[in-house]
């Protein structure tokens, strides 16, 4: 049973919240965590920098302020507040083909 | 607390344009909010830097203040735009000029372009 108890990476976490909530049609949780080594906020777990892509129905109808507010609430106050950075691409199942990234 | 809040509604009203930031507009402490306040000096938006990393009260109020967990905050007439995916990405679909624009705040439509120019 003890690999039962060993704690959940926490990019599973925020992929499971995420599918539960939206249902998404596209889903990229990415841990960013060694990009930033030794930056602040890099508290030495190798997880504290995160980047979630998501494209959802769910979406469509928010603006982007509510969008991202939407995906805070459903990751909860706990998860968000122990990660430092969470990087967000949030699409409604509407919108336009993604832009190349900058 | 209340102080606070009170303290971060008089900062957003009297400035048509605020970043909360970790750090300085000409010394950030973060690489999200050195890539906001990147953005405007580089369109010449005159703007007020609140750095919370000098004030836990702030640090803490103004997340409080938008129901917004994270830093940086923008603010333009009193109003939260959003923080730095928010930010980037309106500065450049040009939804931040519209906005400026909107909002009567002066900015280097010229910068702004160069911006979307070097990111396309």
């Amino acid at each position: 049973m003890k690999g039962l108890t060993r704690k959940m990476p926490i990019v599973d976490e925020i992929r499971d919240k995420l599918e539960q909530a939206f249902a998404p049609q596209r889903l990229e949780v990415v841990n960013e965590s060694h990009r930033h080594r030794g930056h602040s906020g890099d508290d030495g777990s190798g997880e504290t920098h995160f980047h979630v892509t998501i494209r959802a129905e769910a979406f469509s109808a928010l603006g982007r302020v509510a969008r991202e507010r939407a995906v805070h609430t459903a990751l909860g106050r706990d998860l968000v507040g122990r990660i430092h950075a969470l990087g967000l691409k949030i699409e409604g199942a509407q919108d336009g083909a993604p832009r190349d990234p900058a | 607390m209340a102080d606070a809040q009170e303290q971060i509604r008089q900062t957003v009203t009297d400035n048509d344009v605020v970043l909360f930031m970790k750090g300085t507009k000409s010394m950030p402490q973060c690489g999200f909010s050195s890539r906001v306040a990147g953005v405007l000096n580089f369109m010449g938006v005159e703007y007020a830097d609140i750095n919370v990393l000098a004030d836990e009260d702030i640090r803490q109020g103004i997340k409080d203040y938008s129901d917004w967990p994270t830093i940086p905050q923008l603010y333009v007439k009193g109003e939260f735009v959003g923080g730095c995916d928010i930010i980037t990405e309106m500065t450049l679909s040009g939804e931040l000029d519209q906005l400026l624009d909107q909002k009567g705040v002066r900015y280097d439509k010229a910068a702004a372009d160069k911006i979307r120019d070097a990111n396309a």
